[in-house]
C-alpha cells in the first residue's frame, strides 16, 4: 500500500479514502467542534496527503496515523484561536441537546445526542495542542511515537501535554459532579455496563446519561 | 467532596477518557462520502495533468469539454443547489460546471435496448470501413476543424434539501480547434456566460499551455498516433491508469471521448474501433437513438460502478457514426438512485465536421 501510494496510484488513495474517510471526519469533528467544517476538513486532507505522497516511509504500517496527522495539521489551519474553539464547542453542544426529545426518537440517539455534547464540553477545557494529543494517543490509540511524528513534536512533548490535559479533565469531572446533585450509589448496583464505575466516582460523572437510568 | 475515593487508575482514567470521547463517532451524511471520493478522484486526475503539462514541452489546447457523467453529476448537485435567480444558474462547488443558460426540464428518458455480444466483430468490420470510407481533406496549417454538435443531459437537482431529477435541454454545441490546438472558439449555452462563446486559444487564463494527451487531443496529436489496435490500446490503458471507475471502462470512455468530439484522421478510425473491441466486456445494443433523434445501433459497455451504459450509436445501413449517450440501466445507490434506469444522463449528437479557414466561420456544406 505504501508504495502504491508513494507512486501516486489513484486506486491506493481511493481505497485509502474508505478505509479511513470516516476515522478523519470523526478526529476533525473533535478537532473543529463543528460536522460541516470536519468534512471540509476530511475532504482536504485526502488532498493533501495525496501532494504529501512521497513524504511517506516506504516502511512501516497502516497509513492511518499518517493521514490522522495530516488531518490534525489541517484542522489547525481552520481554528487557530481556541476561543473560536469553544464558541464551536458550546453551539454544538447546545444544538445536540436543544433537539427536543420527541417520543420516538430512539433512546440511543438521545444518548447519542449527551454524549456529543459532553465529550465536546470535555474537549473545550483544553488547550489546542492538549486536544490533539488526546485525540489522537486516547481516542484513535496512537502510541506517543506516532502522535509525535504526527504532530511534529518530541515523544516528551506529547507525554506532557497528555498528562496535563488528564489533569484537566479529571477537574472538569469534578467541576461537574459539583453541579450535578449524585449521590454515589455503593457497591455493584451498576455492574454489567462495563468501564463505567469501577474505580471512584469521577469517571461516572461525566457522564451524565446516568442521570437519567438512576 | 470527593476526597475520600480512591484516585483513578490511570489506565481506567484514559480509558473513560477515550470512551467518552469516542461517543462522538459518527458516519457521514449519506452520500457524503461517494461525493467526496469522486471529487478527490477528479481533483487527483487534474492535478496529475497539470504536473504533466509543467514537465514536459507546452504545446495543446483545453477543451472545454461537459465533464463525465459520473463526475458531473455530484457536482452538478452543488453546482445547482446554489440556485438561482431569474434562470441565471449560478455555479456553487465550482470545479467542473459553469454557469449555464441553457434551459433545465424534466429528465430525458429512453428504452433501455438489448444487450448482446453476438455479432460484434462483424459490426465492428463495418464501422471500420465505413469510417475508412469517408473522405477526411487532410488539414493545412491554419486551418481548424470545426464540429457541430447537439447534446442535452440530466442530473440530480437539489434545492434546499430536496434532490430531484431535472436535465438541460437539448442545444448545440460549436467548437473550432486549430491543428496543433493552440487556438479554439467554443459556443455552448451550458458552458458559455455569454452567446458569443469564448475562447481555447492557449495559453489558458492560468497562462498554461497544456499538453495534447489522449483526453485532449489535438488533430496533430491524433494524427501522429498508431495505428495499430493493440499497440493503441496499450497506449490508452497506459495513459489513463488510475482514472475512472475502472481501467476497462476508462479505456472505452477515452476511446469515445476521441470519437464524440474530434476529427480523427481516417487511418486512426479502424485502428479506434478495432482497439475498443478488445476490451472486456463491450457488447452490441440492438436500438439506440442520438440526440438527434436518429436510430442506429450501439456498441456500447456497461460501467459496473455506475451501472451506466456508454453507448457509441452508428447509423444501422451505413454505419456511419451518429453520436454517443450514457444511459442508466442499473439502479444507483444513494443519491445516485434518484437516477432510474432509462435515465438518458448525457446524449449528444454530431451534427457537422469539417475544415474551415477561419475560427467562428461554419461550412457551406458538410464535411
Amino acid at each position: 500500500m505504501r508504495t502504491r501510494v508513494r507512486a501516486g496510484e489513484s486506486s491506493a488513495f481511493a481505497e485509502l479514502f474508505d478505509s479511513y474517510a470516516r476515522a478523519v471526519y470523526n478526529h476533525a469533528f473533535r478537532l473543529t467542534a463543528d460536522w460541516s467544517v470536519a468534512e471540509d476538513v476530511m475532504a482536504a486532507t485526502f488532498l493533501e496527503a495525496w501532494r504529501l505522497r512521497d513524504r511517506v516511509d516506504p516502511e512501516g504500517g497502516s497509513l492511518r496515523p499518517w493521514l490522522l496527522g495530516i488531518a490534525t495539521n489541517t484542522a489547525r489551519n481552520q481554528y487557530r484561536s481556541n476561543r473560536r474553539y469553544r464558541a464551536a464547542a458550546n453551539a454544538a453542544a447546545a444544538a445536540e441537546l436543544s433537539v427536543p426529545d420527541h417520543a420516538d426518537e430512539v433512546a440511543d440517539r438521545v444518548d447519542d445526542r449527551r454524549r456529543v455534547a459532553t465529550a465536546l464540553t470535555a474537549l473545550a477545557r483544553l488547550r489546542a495542542p492538549e486536544r490533539e494529543v488526546v485525540t489522537l494517543c486516547l481516542v484513535e490509540g496512537l502510541d506517543y511515537e506516532a502522535a509525535a511524528v504526527a504532530l511534529g513534536v518530541p515523544v516528551g512533548t506529547v507525554a506532557s501535554r497528555l498528562s496535563r490535559a488528564r489533569r484537566k479533565l479529571r477537574a472538569h469531572a469534578e467541576d461537574a459532579a459539583v453541579g450535578t446533585p449524585y449521590e454515589k450509589v455503593p457497591g455493584n448496583r451498576e455492574g454489567g455496563r462495563p468501564a463505567r464505575q469501577t474505580r471512584g466516582d469521577h469517571t461516572s460523572v461525566i457522564r451524565p446519561a446516568q442521570e437519567g437510568n438512576r | 467532596m470527593n476526597a475520600n475515593t480512591p484516585r483513578p487508575h490511570p489506565a481506567d482514567q484514559d480509558r473513560s477518557i477515550s470512551e467518552l470521547l469516542s461517543g462522538t463517532a459518527r458516519d457521514l451524511p449519506s452520500g457524503r462520502h461517494e461525493f467526496h471520493k469522486e471529487r478527490l478522484m477528479a481533483q487527483i486526475h487534474d492535478i496529475r495533468r497539470d504536473e504533466r503539462t509543467e514537465t514536459s514541452a507546452p504545446r495543446q489546447q483545453r477543451r472545454l469539454r461537459l465533464p463525465r457523467p459520473a463526475i458531473t453529476l455530484p457536482l452538478t448537485a452543488v453546482a445547482v443547489a446554489a440556485a438561482v435567480v431569474a434562470g441565471v444558474w449560478q455555479s456553487g462547488g465550482g470545479a467542473g460546471v459553469r454557469d449555464s443558460g441553457v434551459a433545465t426540464g424534466p429528465a430525458l428518458t429512453t428504452k433501455i435496448g438489448a444487450a448482446t455480444t453476438k455479432g460484434m466483430p462483424q459490426l465492428i468490420d463495418r464501422i471500420s470501413l465505413a469510417a475508412a470510407d469517408t473522405s477526411h481533406p487532410d488539414v493545412r496549417p491554419g486551418q481548424f476543424i470545426y464540429i457541430e454538435s447537439k447534446s442535452a443531459d440530466s442530473f440530480i437537482k437539489t434545492v434546499g434539501d430536496k434532490s430531484s431529477l431535472a436535465s438541460h435541454a437539448l442545444h448545440t454545441r460549436q467548437v473550432w480547434e486549430s491543428a496543433d490546438g493552440t487556438e479554439g472558439w467554443l459556443i455552448d449555452p451550458s458552458v458559455n456566460d455569454s452567446p458569443e462563446g469564448e475562447t481555447l486559444s492557449l495559453p489558458d487564463e492560468q497562462g498554461n499551455t497544456p499538453e495534447a494527451t489522449l483526453n485532449a487531443p489535438s488533430y496533430d496529436y491524433l494524427a501522429k498516433l498508431t495505428t495499430d489496435p493493440d499497440e493503441l490500446l496499450a497506449k490508452i490503458y497506459k495513459e489513463t491508469e488510475g482514472m475512472g471507475n475502472t481501467p476497462d471502462q476508462q479505456a472505452f470512455t477515452t476511446i469515445g471521448d476521441l470519437l464524440g468530439e474530434s476529427y480523427p484522421p481516417a487511418e486512426l478510425y479502424p485502428a479506434l474501433f478495432k482497439a475498443a473491441a478488445k476490451i472486456p466486456g463491450v457488447v452490441v445494443v440492438d436500438d439506440a437513438v442520438d440526440a438527434a433523434g436518429r436510430h442506429g445501433i450501439a456498441v456500447a459497455r456497461l460501467d459496473e460502478t455506475s451501472g451506466q451504459r456508454e453507448e457509441w450509436i452508428f447509423d444501422r445501413k451505413t454505419h456511419v457514426f451518429l453520436g454517443e449517450r450514457t444511459v442508466q440501466v442499473r439502479k444507483g445507490t444513494g443519491t445516485d438512485a434518484l437516477i432510474t434506469p432509462g435515465t438518458v444522463t448525457f446524449t449528444s449528437a454530431i451534427m457537422k465536421r469539417a475544415v474551415v479557414d477561419e475560427m467562428k466561420q461554419t461550412p457551406t456544406r458538410n464535411g
